[in-house]
Order: structure tokens, then C-alpha cells, then sequence
């Protein structure tokens, strides 16, 4: 039982304090065909009341889309983009209370 | 501001345990001894505790939100695990406020103040950083490490009050405190190194260099805190330098106190960058 215990701690993959964005899709400065969604994914379990991501277009203004915030993730549903660059300001807060922010970009091609 | 009022509820709430549950102790094994007269202690503590839990979650809330008014509260404390279990620890504390009142229910006491020191560990960093995704082996791991810690730095608050009261039994309570002391620092070493190698080494980046600052003031604390105790154990209690003893206690505590103020610190630090 101690071994099996000890082999738990040893070989299984740890989670991070502190939820930070370990992946999107689209990923950072891909160039994609217009996505039906744009999800984004964190190293631990999100509160929902406190995380969540903009989108901004090109000339700055946001883009007005329904989001989601369950478990590890926070999926944007934007309507049909127009080519053009896009950025993605994120806010999550993970279990721990701390707060985490930033933002990547991608473009939308035709 | 966050960090302080952490550092403060893990201290109050400590040494509320630690004298709940070594004064049920000493009245369970050594009746011949008094009861501790610490009641207007224990009222300073719980006030404290409750005072600074709510500070934390006030703080926290704004640090959580970036903003600060009513509804960030309100909504830290309905809607995050964080706050969920901020309500179970006020409530745990005013029910030990109502036992403490009309002065019963010694073990309902020590059970209520170990809920209130031991339920932030579940949204620990310790917690966070458990092994898989199971939270609930690093909060057991760091929850341990509270309690063991709680009752030796509140163990040690309730012998420097038999000791003013100048108890004639006092060899007798050392005795009991060191059997159970030695058990209890052992399980908070081995859980603070398991804590402090799930965090730092089972994640990828860098160790951030202020968290392992922050980090080897604590143990450099509780390395003396060590010291201290096994001479205690080992040289003077043999020899019944009660006096030397109650120096060192009240030492043992001040380092105590410093430690568990850093760890306040080092729950808002991130540890790897």
C-alpha cells in the first residue's frame, strides 16, 4: 500500500497552483479559417464567477459573443469573423484565489 | 495586506487549537492538574480569527475580482470553493464561541477549532498542486501540517500559562506535551517537505527565487524551533530546569508565531514561475 501510494505521487502528473493557460484553440498567431469557437484551456479547475476572455478586433473594439466558463475551460462563441487579426484578453481564477491574466492573438484568414 | 491577514487567521486559529486540544488533554490524562485558566486568551483569538478570516475574504475577493465593493463579496463568498468553505469556518468558530460561553463541550471545542484551522487547506497551493488533479491528497497533506503545527506553537502557549500560574504538576505536563510534541512535529516535517516538493518540483518552470527566500526564513524558523525543543526534551527536562525550559518555550513560540506568518506570505506568492 506505501509503495502504491508512493509510485501515485511519483509517476502521476501534477497540476499547477495557480490556473494558468496551458492551451488554445485557435492556438497563438495560428492563421485559421473563421472558428465556430474559440476555447481556451487552463492547468486547473476555473471559478466561473470570477474567470473569463474578451475578443478584440482589429480597430480595438470588442466583439460582442456569448462565453462559458466550466472546469478547466472558457470557450467563446463568436458569430461569423471577417478576416482580420483578433486578440483574446483571458482573466481566470483557480481554486487558490489568485488571479491570472493575459492574452494572445490569432487572424482570421479568408 | 492579503498576506498579513492570512498569516494572522492561521496564528489565531493555531493557537486556539493547540490550547483546546492540549487543555482537553491534560484533562483527560493528568486530572490532578487545574484547568488553564486561558478563557480571556481564547476570547482574544477567536475575535482575531474571526476578524481576519473576514479580512481575507474581503481581500481576497478584490484580488480575485480586481475591483472591491459589496456584490465581489457577496459573490466570493456564494459562488468559489474559497468561500464556500469561509462560511463553514465562521460558522465552526461561532460555534466554539457559543461552547466557550457557557463553558462546555471540551471535545466539541477541539473538533470545531481544528474545522476553523484546518479547511483553507483545501484551496490550498498545496492542494492545487496535488498529484493527477486529486486535491483532496495535498489538502490531507497540508491540512496534517496545520494541525500538527497548531498543536505544538498552541500546545506551547498552554505550558507558558501553567508556568505563570507557577503549576505544581508542571514536570508532569511537559512530560505529556513532549510524548505528543515529538509525534506531531514529526508528521509536520514529513508533511511540509511532501508539500514543498509537490509544489516546487512537480511543476514546470522556474522556482521562483522570492518564494524560496520567503520559503528557507520558514524553515531557518523552524529549524530553531527544533533546536530548541530537542534540547528541552533531551537535556533539560532530565534535569528539571523548569525555568531554562520556560525560556526556551516562550522562544519556541515567538519563532513559532514568525513561521506561521511567512507561510501566510508564502500562500499568496506564486511559486513557479
Amino acid at each position: 500500500m506505501k509503495k502504491l501510494a508512493l509510485l501515485i505521487l511519483l509517476v502521476a502528473t501534477p497540476a499547477f497552483a495557480h490556473a494558468k493557460l496551458t492551451g488554445s484553440d485557435p492556438a497563438a498567431d495560428a492563421k485559421v479559417k473563421t472558428p465556430k469557437m474559440i476555447r481556451l484551456t487552463f492547468s486547473e479547475k476555473l471559478e466561473p464567477a470570477f474567470s473569463g476572455a474578451s475578443l478584440i478586433d482589429a480597430a480595438g473594439k470588442t466583439v460582442p459573443l456569448a462565453s462559458s466558463v466550466a472546469g478547466t475551460g472558457i470557450t467563446l462563441l463568436p458569430l461569423a469573423l471577417k478576416p482580420g487579426r483578433y486578440k483574446v484578453d483571458w482573466h481566470s481564477v483557480g481554486q487558490d484565489t489568485h488571479r491570472m491574466k493575459g492574452s494572445f492573438s490569432f487572424e482570421v484568414i479568408p | 495586506m492579503l498576506a498579513l491577514a492570512r498569516g494572522l487567521y492561521f496564528a489565531a486559529s493555531m493557537l486556539l487549537f493547540g490550547l483546546c486540544a492540549f487543555g482537553w488533554l491534560l484533562r483527560a490524562r493528568l486530572p490532578m492538574i487545574l484547568p488553564l485558566r486561558d478563557q480571556p486568551l481564547r476570547w482574544i483569538l477567536l475575535l482575531l480569527a474571526l476578524v481576519t478570516g473576514c479580512a481575507w475574504l474581503g481581500l481576497a475577493a478584490a484580488a480575485m475580482a480586481d475591483a472591491m465593493d459589496r456584490h465581489v463579496v457577496a459573490a466570493a463568498a456564494a459562488d468559489t470553493v474559497f468561500g464556500q468553505f469561509f462560511l463553514v469556518r465562521m460558522a465552526a468558530l461561532a460555534g466554539l464561541g457559543l461552547l466557550m460561553a457557557i463553558r462546555r463541550g471540551r471535545a466539541a471545542m477541539v473538533v470545531l477549532s481544528a474545522l476553523a484551522l484546518v479547511l483553507p487547506a483545501a484551496t490550498s497551493h498545496a492542494a492545487a498542486a496535488s498529484p493527477a488533479g486529486f486535491a483532496a491528497i495535498g489538502a490531507m497533506t497540508d491540512g496534517t501540517h496545520l494541525l500538527t503545527g497548531g498543536f505544538w506553537i498552541g500546545g506551547l502557549a498552554a505550558l507558558l500559562l501553567l508556568w505563570r500560574r507557577q503549576e505544581p504538576n508542571m514536570l508532569l505536563a511537559l512530560s505529556l506535551f513532549s510524548d505528543w510534541a515529538m509525534v506531531a512535529v514529526l508528521l509536520l516535517l514529513m508533511t511540509g517537505l511532501i508539500n514543498a516538493a509537490s509544489i516546487l518540483l512537480g511543476q514546470k518552470g522556474t522556482a521562483s527565487l522570492l518564494y524560496l527566500s520567503v520559503l528557507g526564513a520558514k524553515l531557518a524558523l523552524v529549524a530553531g524551533m527544533l533546536g530548541l525543543a530537542l534540547v528541552n526534551r533531551f537535556r533539560l527536562m532530565p534535569r528539571g530546569r523548569e525555568v531554562l525550559i520556560a525560556r526556551h518555550a516562550a522562544i519556541e513560540l515567538g519563532l513559532g508565531l514568525g513561521a506561521v506568518l511567512l507561510a501566510g506570505l508564502l500562500g499568496q506568492l506564486q511559486p513557479v514561475l
